[in-house]
Parts: structure tokens; C-alpha cells; sequence
């Protein structure tokens, strides 16, 4: 009963479209109720093997529509408690599409990492994959590649290559575009923060083109966001970072530290002769 | 990333290659003169017998009757063949041993100081897996030690510490080569993590440093092999290393916890730990393998962190060989030159998945790229973004100039951008000598050494009860000092003053 349940649910989950993804949580919240019944929503040795499928199927579908509702956290949730599921091994049995899926799930997640920030929960996860999945795998997988091109890319800085990557036909999925936005942000910031300490001024026609701004008027409104002066159609950048820099350097101003260094290798030289 | 590691090298105890007799005694006087030392240690309460009994057994793991002398000192050890601890040991042996007659040896029968210890029977127990793992019986061995560390855990004896830290090491050895091997999810070895778990708790309720580092290390060889970082992660941030451990621990500990650093990205940390376990580690004999391994990935993140590593450290005779293919990184990485770098990394892959530092090579594009920038930026005073992107290889223009402006912003040069004409304008360096830099760097170098010589006097070892007979010879040469000075008060003999023989300092 309760496995039938779960079964319509899961259909009805696949066919879902725009509009109706509202009505979503409230129809995951009993899948997962019909699942508990079915004691799959954790897989240990005695799950039957249609209960693990349809376990799998119901909370991929979740982990998707959080991402389309742009529920981060949910979607996080939804990916840990799929981690044991595709820890088992495939032999066991069966999934015949769940295969692109897995990829697809863990493209988003590391996605997801990239555009927090968390380089090094992205690498950990990108650690476990090569692992499990071995090269050929990594390579051919587009998902995957996705992020690990993205990773590359805004590494070394060449965020033309990230912009060229979020734009349309790049992104393999709808799911992957939502993070577009997020990314797009996140290199526009980092872009600023370059030029800041890059360019002594800019032209605003030049900083339109560099930041991936639409517009002059996009640009003067980021530019005060940001707080540099935009003047005669030029951008100025604060220099006085510079100066608080070589402030710090400087030795008198450090004879503080100096004084205190040197009073702590006396005393231990003491305790030595 | 499973580490194939030698096990001989990560034997780590010093092979006693120079020491005289040892060699030429066959195996079984060996064992049994081993029996003397751990009832010594038993008595004497000090474990440094008991330490001294395992370390040959990498002498005589080679000896060509190696069963037949574990039968034989079995049989020794108890006499009653119904002895149900003897039958144990004995049903992991082949055949044609349990029968064999004991009379060439006779006189080692008789010996009444062979005590029927438990320690003797864990000493035992150990030279059996020894012997299993040598011939490979990975399975039996899987078997028989689980149902050994379990009965070593259930003594709770303080003598058999060292005994069981071997005991459990060879346990999660036998585990790994069990079909499938890590890093599959399904390896047997994950099954093994809750009996090392329990195992640390009680060791760590029982103050057993010995179990405890060694289990410590176990476990997160364990997590790292299937690649669960994170939980390594979340076991070195909730237990506490034992800082009495001993030091080939100490130099595993400090690699793995080296290891899970690198990956997530700490590489100062990394660096730290690494340099730390490849200066303690010994370079010679069988531990030569774990120095490499430590090396390799020491320069895999000197280079992560920007750092070139010199150039003696591939020279070194132990070293020169293995170290090839990352000399070859180092080269290209040095230069900036992105093709040779992508040619190191496809040729050396297979070696590189083996020492498991392929998806760390993997992060060194940006470095090279780095570095590029950073030697155009030191070579020209002016350079247009075009000529940057043929040197370095980078597909556009725009790239280049985002590249340039990000490292701009890293630190790694000091230049500035002149968008207009497209030329990255380098200004002169500064001074390095009026900042606080070398005064910095000289303050690292020194607190490092003053460390040093910190733990150097508090790992000194003084014998336990030495210290009870210092006090007493301190106070009776006290007293002969007061005696002599009333003599030569009252007298005027021109005695030399006997200052009494003062121990020590």
C-alpha cells in the first residue's frame, strides 16, 4: 500500500512542470512519509531492492525540484541522504536511468560548492569521485566536467572562460542555468576586487565591457555600490590600501614587535646555557 | 589512493642490520631468548623489553623455517599439548608443523624460567600473522585476527601494549588486502572501522598510548584510502594524539594528517606536518619507502604553495630514482611552461595515481600559469597582453588580461594593467631590507629550532626508579661532603676534597 503510494507519487513528481512545482514539497514531505513506512528512506540490509529504486528515484526528484525552487539547503539535505544510496554498489541493483542522474545530482552539488566558495568541500567531493568513478568516467561525463571546467577556470582567473561557460548552449542542463546567476555574481565580484588593485583608472566604456555589465548606468551604479569615484567618464580606484600597506612594513612602526621578539629569545636562551 | 607502501617499510622499526649474534642464531633460539625478555619486561614493569623482542621480528620473518620455528617455540611455551591458547595458534599453521618433534632442542624444553605468560601467547600470536601475511593467506589471516584482537583487547594488561598495537596493525592489514581492495565503497576494510573505534576508546580509557596512537594512525589510513576525508577530518579534530607515542607513529600520524590537509586546501598546515614527519622519519633500511612517499608529496605541495623545492633534495641516493617524474613537474613548474607541464602530468600519470598526488598535480595549472606571469612580469618592465598570451599560451587576450589582474591582486607581482594601450607595466621592486620581511623569516626560523630543542630535552628518557638512587647517592655524598669539611676544619691534612661522583648533569 504504502509502496504504492510512493510509486504514484514518483510519477507524478517526473511530470511536474513550472507552475506546479509549489505543490511540490507537500507531495515529497509523503513520499517520504510512504518511504519510512517502507523502512527505504535509509538503505541497510534488508531493503528490498524495488524499495531501494524507488527510494533513489523519489529523492533525486526532491534534490532536482529544490534546485529549481532554488532551496539550497533543502537540496543539500536531499543530497546527503542520497550519499548511502549511491554508495552501494551498482551490481546489486538496477538503475537504468538513475545512472545520468547520480551525475547530474553531484554536478549540482558541486556546483552549489563553487558558488558558496567552498573550494575545499569542492575538491574533498571531487577527491571521492575520482575514487569511485575512476577518469574515463570523469571525462565523459559532461555534468561532471561542468564544474571541474568552471573550478579551473575561475582559478586561474580567466573569467571570460566562466562567462563564455554560463552562457546558453555551454550548460548541460536547465538545473545547472540557475546557478548562472549566482556564478556570474560571484566572478563580477572578483573582478572588481582585480581591477581595484590592477588599474590605477578605467574608462567606463572599458569597465562596462570587463565587468559583463549591460549598460554605462549599470556600471556608475556598481561602481558607487562598490565605493570608487567615477569622474569625466573614468573610474577611479581608492589607492590608499597602498599606503596602509607600506605603513605596516615600515620597521619603526613595527618596533613593538621587534622589542618583544628579541625579549623572548633572551629568556629562552637563558633557560639553554 | 591506496598506499601500496612497502610493508617492510612501514615496518619502521630499525632493522638491527649491524648487530652481531643475532643473525647466526636460528630462529627458534631466537623466539625463545624473545620469551626471557617479555617475562623480564612483565617483572620489571618497563616496556623497553618488550620493544626489544619485536624488533627482530624482521630477522627472523625472513628465515627460511620460519613456521617451523613458531611451532617449535609454541611447543616451548606450552608444553601441554591440550592447552587450548596452543591450539589456537597452532590451527593457523600448515600441517606437516604441528607434529614436529622438538628433540634437537631439547635443552630449551627444560628451561623452568618459561612462564606460561599471556604476554608469551600475544608474542605468539603476532609472529602467527606475521607468518600468515607473509604467505599471502590474507583471508585466514582476516579471520584469525579478528578473533586475536578481540582476546588481546579483552586482557586489559599493561605489559601487552606494544604487543596489541601489532596486533591490531597487522589486523587492518590483513583487512585491506580482502577482496575488493580500497578504494571501492564495498571493501571490508570499512567494516572494520567500529572494532578500531571501540579499540581507541578503551585504549584511550586505559591511557594505553601505545594502542592508541597506533590505532589512531590505522583509522585514518583507513578513511583516507576510501576517501572519506571528512571524516578523517572529523576524527583528528575530536581525538587527541598521544604525545608519549612512539616516533614511527608520530611520523605516520603526522603524513596522513599531511595528507588530508593537502586536499582540503590548507597547504601551509600541509607543508608543516609533511616537513615534520619526513625530518623524523629514519632514511635508510626498510623505512627508505615512507621516506619517498613523505617526499614526494612534501614537493607536490611546496610547489602547491607557490615555493620551488631545491634542488639537493632530488640528489639524495635514496631518493633519486623514485623522485624522477616529480623532478620533471618541478622543471616545467619552475619555467611557467604550461606545455611541458600538461606533457609530465599525461606520461607520469599512472605514477602519479599510485602515489595518489594525481588530482594534486592536477591543481598545479594555475601555478604554472602563476609563475609564468610572474617571470614575464620580472623579466619586462613593459609587455603587451598580446606577447603574454603567445609566452604563456593562453587562448585570448581578454583571458590574459584577467589572469594578469587576478595575480595582480594575489600578490604574486607587483605591476599594474594599462587597459588602454593593453601592457602590463611592472614597478620596481621595493627594498626588501628596510621592511620587517627578513626580521619575519628570522623569527620563523628561530622559533622553529627553540621548539626543537624543547621537545628534544622532554622526550629524554631517564630510567624509572634511577632517579630513587640519585636522591640516595646525592644525600650520602652530602654527607661524606660535611664529613670532610669538619676534618678539614679541625685537621690540616691536605686531602683532596672528594666532591662525591654527582650522576648527571
Amino acid at each position: 500500500m504504502a509502496e504504492h503510494e510512493a510509486k504514484q507519487i514518483a510519477s507524478k513528481l517526473e511530470s511536474l512542470k513550472g507552475p506546479q512545482l509549489q505543490q511540490a514539497p507537500q507531495l515529497l514531505a509523503r513520499a517520504k512519509l510512504a518511504l519510512l513506512h517502507l523502512n527505504a528512506l535509509v538503505p541497510s540490509e534488508e531493503t528490498h531492492k524495488n524499495h531501494l529504486q524507488l527510494a533513489t528515484v523519489i529523492l533525486e526528484q526532491g534534490a532536482l525540484i529544490s534546485i529549481r525552487l532554488k532551496d539550497t539547503e533543502s537540496f543539500t539535505r536531499y543530497y546527503q541522504q542520497l550519499q548511502p544510496f549511491y554508495a552501494i554498489e551498482g551490481s546489486h541493483w538496477q538503475r537504468p536511468r538513475a545512472q545520468s542522474n547520480q551525475s547530474k545530482i553531484t554536478g549540482l552539488y558541486l556546483l552549489l560548492l563553487l558558488s558558496v566558495g567552498d573550494y575545499a568541500g569542492f575538491h574533498t567531493v571531487l577527491e571521492g569521485l575520482e575514487m569511485s568513478a575512476g577518469r574515463e568516467t570523469m571525462e565523459k561525463n559532461p555534468f561532471l566536467q561542468y564544474p571541474v571546467r568552471l573550478e579551473q577556470a575561475l582559478m586561474e582567473g580567466s573569467y571570460d572562460k566562466v562567462w563564455g561557460e554560463t552562457k546558453g548552449e555551454r550548460v548541460p542542463s536547465e538545473e545547472f542555468a540557475v546557478f548562472s546567476e549566482v556564478l556570474i555574481n560571484t566572478i563580477r565580484s572578483e573582478i572588481a576586487s582585480c581591477s581595484e588593485r590592477a588599474y590605477p583608472s578605467l574608462p567606463i566604456s572599458n569597465a562596462k565591457n570587463l565587468l559583463f555589465l549591460d549598460s554605462e548606468g549599470a556600471v556608475v551604479q556598481f561602481a558607487n555600490a562598490r565605493g570608487w569615484v567615477a569622474r569625466e567618464g573614468r573610474i577611479y580606484f581608492p589607492q590608499q590600501e597602498e599606503e596602509a600597506l607600506a605603513a605596516e612594513r615600515d620597521v619603526m612602526s613595527a618596533s613593538g614587535m621587534v622589542i618583544s621578539n628579541t625579549l623572548g629569545y633572551a629568556r629562552k636562551l637563558e633557560t639553554i646555557v | 589512493m591506496a598506499d601500496k607502501m612497502d610493508v617492510d617499510a612501514v615496518n619502521g622499526e630499525k632493522s638491527q642490520e649491524t648487530v652481531g649474534p643475532a643473525p647466526d642464531l636460528p630462529a627458534e633460539r631466537i623466539i625463545t631468548n624473545n620469551f626471557h625478555l617479555i617475562n623480564q619486561a612483565v617483572q620489571a614493569f618497563d616496556a623497553r623489553f618488550t620493544l626489544r623482542a619485536l624488533r627482530n621480528i624482521s630477522t627472523i620473518r625472513k628465515a627460511p623455517n620460519f613456521p617451523e620455528a613458531i611451532a617449535i617455540a609454541i611447543r616451548t611455551a606450552f608444553p601441554k599439548p591440550t592447552n587450548n591458547a596452543r591450539r589456537v595458534l597452532e590451527t593457523m599453521l600448515p600441517e606437516q608443523y604441528k607434529n614436529v618433534q622438538n628433540g634437537e632442542t631439547g635443552d630449551g624444553l627444560k628451561d623452568p624460567d618459561i612462564v606460561e605468560v599471556a604476554e608469551v601467547w600475544a608474542y605468539l600470536g603476532v609472529l602467527v600473522q606475521v607468518y600468515l601475511y607473509d604467505t599471502k593467506q590474507y583471508k585466514k589471516g582476516a579471520q584469525f585476527s579478528d578473533n586475536f584482537v578481540e582476546k588481546v583487547r579483552s586482557f586489559n594488561r599493561r605489559t601487552m601494549d606494544s604487543i596489541g598495537a601489532k596486533a591490531y596493525f597487522y589486523y587492518a592489514l590483513f583487512h585491506e588486502n580482502l577482496d575488493p581492495k580500497p578504494p571501492s565503497k564495498q571493501s571490508p576494510a570499512i567494516a572494520i572501522r567500529p572494532t578500531l573505534l571501540a579499540a581507541l576508546r578503551s585504549a584511550v580509557l586505559r591511557k594505553d598510548a601505545e594502542t592508541q596512537s597506533a590505532v589512531t594512525v590505522l583509522l585514518l589510513r583507513n578513511y583516507i584510502s576510501t576517501a572519506d576525508i571528512t571524516q578523517a577530518d572529523l576524527l583528528v579534530a575530536q581525538t587527541h594524539f598521544p604525545a608519549s607515542a612512539a616516533n614511527n607513529q608520530v611520523c605516520r600520524y603526522l603524513y596522513y594528517l599531511g595528507r588530508i590537509r593537502a586536499i582540503q586546501l590548507a597547504y601551509t598546515q600541509a607543508h608543516a606536518h609533511l616537513e615534520s614527519a619526513t625530518r623524523k622519519s629514519p632514511t635508510t633500511g626498510p623505512a627508505a619507502g615512507f621516506y619517498q612517499q613523505a617526499t614526494k608529496l612534501l614537493i607536490v605541495v611546496e610547489l602547491l604553495m607557490g615555493d620551488i623545492p631545491t634542488r639537493t633534495l632530488f640528489r639524495q641516493p635514496a631518493l633519486e630514482a623514485a623522485l624522477y617524474p616529480y623532478f620533471k613537474l618541478v622543471q616545467a613548474v619552475r619555467v611557467g611552461d604550461l606545455d611541458a607541464y600538461l606533457k609530465c602530468v599525461s606520461a607520469n600519470e599512472a605514477q602519479f595515481r599510485q602515489d595518489g598526488t594525481y588530482t594534486l598535480t592536477l591543481r598545479l595549472r594555475q601555478n604554472v600559469i602563476k609563475t609564468g606571469v610572474r617571470m614575464l612580469s620580472l623579466s619586462y618592465s613593459r609587455i603587451s597582453l598580446r606577447d603574454i598570451c603567445t609566452r604563456l599560451n593562453i587562448s585570448s587576450e581578454e583571458s590574459a588580461e584577467y589572469i594578469t589582474a587576478k595575480a595582480i591582486r594575489d600578490g604574486v607581482i607587483e605591476a599594474s594593467l594599462d587597459h588602454q594601450q593593453g601592457h602590463l607595466v611592472t614597478t620596481p621592486a621595493k627594498d626588501a631590507y628596510s621592511t620587517t620581511e627578513p626580521s619575519e623569516a628570522f623569527h620563523m626560523r628561530i622559533e622553529a629550532l627553540l621548539g626543537m630543542r624543547d621537545e628534544c630535552v622532554m622526550a629524554m628518557r631517564y630510567p624509572m626508579n634511577k632517579h630513587r638512587q640519585e636522591i640516595a647517592e646525592a644525600a650520602k655524598a652530602r654527607e661524606r661532603e660535611r664529613e670532610l669539611a669538619k676534618e678539614i676544619i679541625e685537621g690540616e691534612g691536605d686531602e683532596e676534597g672528594d666532591e662525591g661522583q654527582f650522576e648527571g648533569m
